[in-house]
């Protein structure tokens, strides 16, 4: 394999990562706090990049499409949380992954009835490239990354230099000692899970460009974003980080070998890794 | 007994029933706080102290019964509301947020209660101010005591619910915790649930004794208030 | 006694006696359908009713026992009894291989491990594979089945009674493995655990054992599919699949016995109408399962609970 291709399979991965990344660390924040299993953060990554290609198409602007994604995604996984998961937070953790799950699949379906079934493109606002050691990368994808970086960047201000980030952190560790000072949880928890939303729904946007946006799109990441969580551990965000970064080389440089490897290589990874430590690489127990 | 209408009352708990699953734990339970009362709940493990207080504090569902305080009702509140509303408990597992430093502890503790003033819980506790900056999670069984009560007492909480502060800990511990707990009745209500029966007796003011979730016994006199006659009641 | 036996099969009976009725009512390939579909979910009715584990990943399972049974067909022989077997056996296997992995996994990564199984399976039988499965379009194999004494398997109406008689049996299997301390043990293992191995059974065991039982039996409804339909193709463990056994799990109830073909019926019914109006597969499934879970005030576990104190009582 020349350097070239390695490289860019390098950036390629990186950029997975990116996206991967952004999904996961609202599914862990979400199940450190709240002890809910949010399969519906794969709609709002959904929402994100349907509504990114319809407002770039009417504007002409990438942008505003993008932001116009946030916002939606935003207000839906607002609404959810009050209509929906505020009602289930107290019940068992199988019944938030069911109920999740449902609300995903309704929330396909909606869009398929919305946008039809097939694929759309939505275009890349520049597609310059740079020439890193020796190879042309597509700037994009190496903004997607930075965008990802900076976001990753943004949650460790929040959480570790915010009070509301603060009291996160103390609620994932344990909620009760955090209500008993008197801290508003359900806010909290309303404050998390749309915090999730918006990084989701940035995920969708983001990636948009560089697939087609189809109504399955979540379906087909989930089972990546999954092997992400499970592998860095629920509840862990350096977990996520790592563990996106880790599975986004996999299966960038597997498929550069040997196509299939995609799929297969994060699958085993994953088993491997759950063979020696059940709760993943940082996962939290749960507190029974 | 003691006289007075529920609405005079710091706290008020009157035919409490609490049950754990299938399980009756607490029996009509009938007792009360006063202004800068400390008051004792002795009783052997398992009797239902802890049970008590989580009701109380609102983390457990009752069945029957009222909660009080200063005439509003706990029953049923979310257990931030009822923190809110000056009524703070502190648990027996000796847990602090353990990622986070003694100072963003409290200042956890300050962010609800909008109190950022903390000359109070150093002045209870001046060896906080030297372990500020570091983790909680690093601090002995004495000191996340201290860091828990310290957390607790921003706000000036009209009651505090205490749960076995002094299991596990040093007798230096102990008898500051019995200084810094006579100095808070003077400006709350202090419920302290203990097995330690030394302690109970000589510093509270009332003693109720737990047998099997009932409550069998209110103690008022200070001659009654010896271990020995806490121990053949219960 | 007589009457014990009578009321010991009498649910099962009456249940297989209806559907025999509804047989000469409505369509046949509706009720085949009911049929294979309800074997298939009573795997996962059982891993969740009983055991408390969920599954996201049930089509896998069912894809292998009918690619099993495909491959048989397609490529070795024509006697479908023996393509039955061949896909069972290569579920069993399937089922104990993932099985040592997966069963000591907590509940919720058990759940998420299984999902991205199923888009493995699905994954592999596409693409992976391609050359011996044809990927997407799938194996036709239905020319290949042979006629079979006694019922012949390739004509719908025989069909239907043999998968009858399968599913009685079935049904009584399972009703079988209730009342046995196999049966509390799945239950207790996810209750309490270590009350459990206290009492030196070893969890792993069970729920092994329990995963096996409940797949291998999800994957005979993989080959019952096959043979019907005398065609496989990857879609039937595409992603969007992987709600079906659930939602019909908790439409006919969790941990119910019957409730599989109550959910089923249902479920295919409501389909079957609803798709000539919404003709959106995925909003129907989806806000069905909201609306079930957000109504359910006894609980995903409420029919568990009563199981529960069925359990307490027997063991004192």
């Amino acid at each position: 394999m020349s350097a070239q291709l390695l490289i860019s399979g390098v950036i390629f991965g990186l950029s997975l990562a990116s996206i991967y990344f952004l999904i996961s660390v609202g599914l862990s924040l979400c199940f450190g706090l709240m002890r809910i299993i949010s399969l519906d953060q794969l709609l709002y990554y959904s929402v994100g990049a349907f509504l990114a290609y319809t407002v770039s198409t009417l504007t002409g602007n990438f942008w505003l499409g993008l932001i116009a994604g946030v916002a939606v995604g935003v207000v839906l996984a607002l609404a959810v949380e009050r209509l929906i998961f505020r009602r289930i937070y107290e019940r068992e953790l199988t019944f938030s992954m069911i109920t999740s799950f449902g609300i995903l699949l309704g929330g396909i379906g909606a869009i398929k009835g919305i946008w039809g079934v097939v694929p759309k493109p939505v275009p890349v606002p520049f597609d310059n490239q740079i020439s890193l050691f020796g190879t042309d990368i597509p700037v994009y994808r190496l903004l997607v990354v930075v965008l990802a970086g900076l976001v990753y960047g943004g949650i460790w201000l929040f959480l570790n230099r915010t009070i509301i980030g603060k009291a996160i952190r103390a609620g994932i560790e344990d909620m009760e000692h955090v209500e008993g000072l008197g801290i508003n949880a359900a806010r909290l928890f309303t404050i998390t899970f749309v915090l999730a939303g918006a990084l989701s729904a940035l995920a969708g946007g983001l990636y948009a460009p560089l697939i087609m946006v189809d109504p399955h799109m979540g379906l087909e990441v989930l089972a990546f974003v999954f092997m992400v969580v499970i592998i860095g551990g629920l509840g862990s965000i350096k977990g996520t980080l790592y563990s996106s970064l880790l599975v986004g080389q996999v299966v960038s440089i597997g498929s550069l070998i040997y196509a299939p490897l995609a799929v297969m290589a994060p699958f085993a990874m994953m088993l491997l890794i759950l063979l020696v430590r059940p709760t993943g690489l940082f996962g939290a127990a749960l507190a029974k | 007994m003691s006289e007075g209408s529920p609405l005079a009352r710091r706290l008020s708990v009157e035919g409490l029933n609490v049950s754990r699953g299938e399980a009756r734990v607490l029996f009509d339970i009938h007792l009360h706080l006063d202004a800068n009362e400390i008051v004792s709940c002795v009783g052997r493990n398992g009797a239902g102290k802890s049970t008590l207080m989580k009701s109380i504090a609102g983390f457990l569902a009752v069945q029957s019964g009222r909660v009080t305080s200063d005439g509003l009702a706990l029953s049923g509140l979310p257990p931030y509301e009822v923190a809110r509303l000056g009524v703070k408990y502190v648990p027996q597992d000796k847990k602090v947020f353990s990622d986070l430093t003694v100072r963003e502890n409290l200042e956890l503790g300050s962010y609800a209660t909008q109190d950022h003033n903390w000359d109070r819980p150093l002045t209870f506790f001046p060896k906080l101010k030297i372990l500020m900056d570091r983790k909680a999670g690093f601090l002995s069984g004495g000191e996340r005591q201290m860091l828990m009560i310290g957390r607790a007492i921003l706000g000036s909480p009209k009651v505090l619910l205490i749960d076995e502060p002094t299991e596990g800990l040093a007798p230096s511990i102990v008898s500051h915790l019995k200084q810094v707990f006579t100095e808070l009745s003077k400006s709350a209500a202090v419920l302290i649930v203990e097995q330690n029966l030394p302690l109970v007796c000589s510093i509270s003011d009332r003693v109720y004794a737990l047998k099997e979730g009932r409550l069998v016994a209110e103690l008022t006199q200070r001659d009654q208030m010896k271990p020995k006659v806490c121990e053949d009641l219960l | 006694m007589m009457t014990a036996t009578w009321r010991w099969w009498r649910g099962i009976l009456i249940t297989f006696g209806v559907l025999a009725a509804l047989r000469f009512v409505l369509p046949l390939p509706f009720m085949n359908e009911v049929l294979i579909f309800s074997i298939y979910t009573i795997g996962c009715n059982f891993l969740l009713g009983r055991v408390g584990f969920i599954s996201f990943g049930q089509p896998a399972y069912l894809a292998i026992g009918a690619y099993g049974t495909a491959f048989y067909l397609f490529y070795f022989g024509t006697n479908p009894y023996l393509g039955i077997l061949v896909g069972l056996a290569a579920g069993v296997i399937f089922a104990f291989i993932v099985g040592l992995l997966f069963v000591r996994l907590r509940s919720d990564y058990f759940a998420l491990v299984n999902l991205a199984l199923a888009v493995i399976v699905f994954y592999m039988f596409q693409k992976v594979l391609a050359g011996i499965t044809k990927g997407d379009n799938g194996l036709w194999f239905l020319t290949n089945i042979a006629s079979t004494p006694i019922l012949n398997l390739s004509r719908p109406a025989e069909f239907f009674v043999f998968v009858m008689l399968l599913g009685v049996a079935i049904w009584a299997f399972y009703k079988y493995l209730d009342d046995t301390v196999f049966g509390a043990c799945c239950l207790a293992t996810k209750l309490n655990e270590t009350k459990l191995e206290f009492l030196g059974y070893s969890n792993f065991r069970i729920r092994l054992t329990a995963f096996v039982i409940a797949n291998s039996t999800t994957a005979l409804a993989g080959c019952l599919y096959a043979i019907y339909l005398g065609f496989v193709s990857p879609e039937m463990t595409s992603p969007a699949r992987t709600a079906d056994p659930v939602v019909v799990t908790i439409l006919g109830g969790v941990g119910s016995l019957l409730g599989p073909i109550v959910g089923t019926v249902v479920y295919t019914g409501l389909r079957d109408v609803a798709s000539k109006f919404i003709g959106n597969w995925e909003l129907f499934v989806g806000i069905i399962l909201v609306f079930i879970m957000m109504s359910n005030s006894g609980g995903l576990y409420g029919s568990l609970e009563k199981l529960l104190n069925r359990w307490k009582r027997v063991n004192g």
